[in-house]
């Protein structure tokens, strides 16, 4: 019964991405002479409409679920507005669309060069080759490979001045929703994201997995920035970043100061804050936001104006006086 | 109560197992690539119906049996490496590593050649037709996309999708031999019976460029329907399927005319195709939406389509027309 519903949506679901693709994408790829790219963009119309349903049931659900027992009144409505922005940027693929055209040639280039030279990337198959028949659990140990790879990228965002410059727009929203969860510079993707495609290519990762991990983790990431008193309990909290959990990583005073420059890191799986030191399991639910916040320090009200104050922040950190500097954290 | 339900269930799983290995040894099997989810699916031909999938590796786009026929090899672009199947069974028989980015494949006619074509790093890779040991790694920007060969195996032709050129290989010195412009997104290649002309479907049009590979020079285009792709002979040594992946059609050109001479209506973007050996059903994958049409070619209807994975590319079956 639930195989035969779950395939009936799978159909569902394929029917309507090839006649939106055929109907409305190909013809327009082929008119502007990119045939070639018509297995990406076909690829592109599932992200885009995974996305589509995916946003919607976030927003009936979640939206309804924070509407109902908030964590903390949100009373700022336009800030919440430009994360939606940031949401359907990212989630209905013009974002990751940006960092593909980027990337993608860099990445072939440099995979090209690895050819000609008689290195082929190695693939986490070479060394586990049962994973080769196992597709969910080959799925799993990337994740798990990929999760470990953002919880490392994660404290360097918080580390390294630079990067700390560009990623504390992702921490100066005040009011954490689940729509906050995109809420990044482009820079900051685009290093996050240029990053994922080199580990990406050294482990073997194809295209289309990616994007389905990518598919898969980014609604926890949702549901760990929601605006809600939730903790998945003793156990579950170990396993899985719940809002609690990373709602500590948003606290001022606690999430970006301390020896390692803040706490819980983790993406996913919180047990690399464990193994690392840095995990914090206190159930405190603290204000979100950077500390200079309530000196009155500004990140910007809008998406332009934060993408602009970002990178004069970046500019100072790079290039500004030792005190600017020292400002930038 | 435990024991009450633990027998069931062991029964079930059992019976799941069983099911997962076992294909009937006497029936005939279609064997599919669902290139976008990394998976095989096998389809009972009499019936008409998948009766197993199962993960082969990254990205597996195309297929072609061996030289002998005793194996079908199954390139996956992205796992870099070539899967050999039993093509009766589809069974899983050996992997062979360190294959770089194998998209489309092909041996010469003398044997002696394997080629295999790298469509996103630009690059195609000469192997020993025998032993499969590389032999020359070239560059062939960009977006090398197909290839075909001449009857005496001393080219082989490629379609470079990006730059919108055919390029000719000369195998014994393993260096380009020529490269000339053709229409937008050329892909498949078919070398004509006489062995005078070079097919190319150009997917970015709706024709199929005919090519006096000698002088180099186009003789003429065949109007076919939008997005000529990929080629397979009926058999018989005269006509030629070509798939039209945005047209949703698929045409039949007699060569010795150059002409199409039929027009038969596929949807779901066809791409590859297989023939039965009386040519009475033809095979295509329809890549967009996830199934395989299989068409009555006495009406020109469509039999049935069946329900496979992601992306469906390559089709094969043994019992299939020849290849002339």
């Amino acid at each position: 019964m639930f195989d035969t519903l779950i395939n009936f949506i799978i159909e569902q679901f394929a029917a309507l991405h090839g006649h939106v693709f055929e109907t409305g994408v190909l013809p327009v790829v082929h008119a502007l002479g990119l045939g070639g790219y018509a297995e990406q963009a076909f690829d592109g119309t599932e992200f885009f409409l995974i996305g589509a349903v995916e946003v919607t049931v976030l927003a009936m659900v979640l939206g309804a679920i924070e509407k109902w027992v908030p964590l903390e009144a949100q009373t700022d409505e336009r800030a919440k507005r430009v994360d939606v922005i940031y949401t359907l940027l990212h989630r209905l693929g013009f974002v990751p669309l940006l960092m593909f055209l980027l990337l993608v040639p860099l990445v072939d280039t440099l995979d090209g060069a690895m050819r000609m030279n008689d290195i082929i990337p190695w693939k986490l198959e070479d060394a586990l080759p049962f994973l080769n028949s196992s597709p969910w659990l080959s799925f799993l140990f990337y994740v798990i490979f990929l999760d470990f790879v953002a919880y490392w990228l994660h404290r360097a965002q918080h580390q390294l001045n630079p990067w700390w410059a560009l990623h504390s727009l992702h921490h100066s929203q005040r009011q954490m929703s689940f729509w906050s969860d995109d809420r990044n510079h482009l820079l900051d993707d685009f290093a996050v994201d240029g990053v994922f495609a080199l580990v990406a290519l050294l482990i073997g990762v194809a295209p289309a997995q990616f994007v389905t991990i990518v598919i898969a983790t980014r609604v926890v990431e949702s549901l760990s920035h929601a605006n809600l008193k939730l903790s998945f309990g003793r156990i579950g909290e170990y396993l899985l970043v719940s809002p609690r959990f990373h709602r500590n990583h948003h606290g001022i005073g606690v999430g970006h100061e301390g020896k390692a420059r803040g706490v819980n890191f983790a993406v996913l799986f919180p047990i690399w804050d464990v193994i690392f030191r840095t995990a914090n399991f206190e159930n405190s639910y603290p204000p979100t936001g950077i500390r200079d916040q309530l000196d009155g320090e500004e990140y910007g009200r809008g998406f332009w104006a934060q993408q602009w104050l970002g990178l004069q922040r970046l500019a100072h950190a790079c290039f500004g006086s030792r005190e600017s500097r020292m400002k930038t954290r | 109560m435990n024991f009450c339900l633990s027998k069931p269930i062991v029964i079930l799983g059992l019976a799941a197992v069983f099911n997962m290995y076992s294909t009937p040894s006497s029936a005939e099997v279609v064997i599919v690539l669902n290139s976008g989810e990394g998976t095989v699916s096998l389809i009972d031909k009499a019936t008409m119906v998948e009766t197993k999938r199962f993960p082969v590796g990254k990205e597996p786009h195309h297929l072609m049996a061996t030289p002998d026929d005793r194996y079908l090899i199954v390139a996956n672009a992205t796992s870099n490496d070539m899967v050999f199947l039993d093509p009766l069974t589809g069974e899983v028989k050996r992997r062979l590593d360190k294959i770089s980015d194998p998209y489309q494949i092909g041996f010469s006619p003398d044997k002696k050649w394997f080629v295999s074509v790298s469509l996103r790093l630009d690059r195609i890779d000469i192997y020993n037709g025998a032993d499969f040991s590389l032999i020359k790694r070239l560059p062939a920007p960009k977006a090398p996309s197909h290839v075909g060969f001449n009857s005496d195996s001393s080219l082989a032709f490629i379609t470079l999708q990006d730059s919108n050129e055919l390029a000719a290989f000369d195998l014994n010195t393993q260096s380009l031999k020529w490269k000339m412009p053709v229409g937008k997104m050329p892909a498949g290649v078919w070398l004509t019976p006489d062995d005078k002309y070079a097919l190319i479907g150009m997917t970015g049009e709706d024709y199929v460029q005919v090519i006096d590979w000698r002088t180099q020079k186009t003789v003429k285009k065949i109007t076919t329907g939008k997005g000529a792709h990929n080629f397979l002979p009926m058999g018989d040594g005269n006509r030629l399927l070509v798939s039209n992946r945005v047209s949703n059609t698929v045409n039949i050109i007699d060569q010795s005319t150059l002409a199409v001479i039929d027009t038969i209506s596929v949807p779901g973007g066809p791409d590859c195709m297989e023939l039965t050996k009386d040519g009475k059903q033809l095979w295509v994958t329809s890549r967009w939406i996830k199934k395989v049409t299989i068409i009555d070619m006495v009406t020109k209807k469509i039999i049935k389509q069946i329900p496979v994975g992601k992306s469906p590319h390559g089709i094969y079956f043994a019992n299939h027309a020849a290849r002339k």
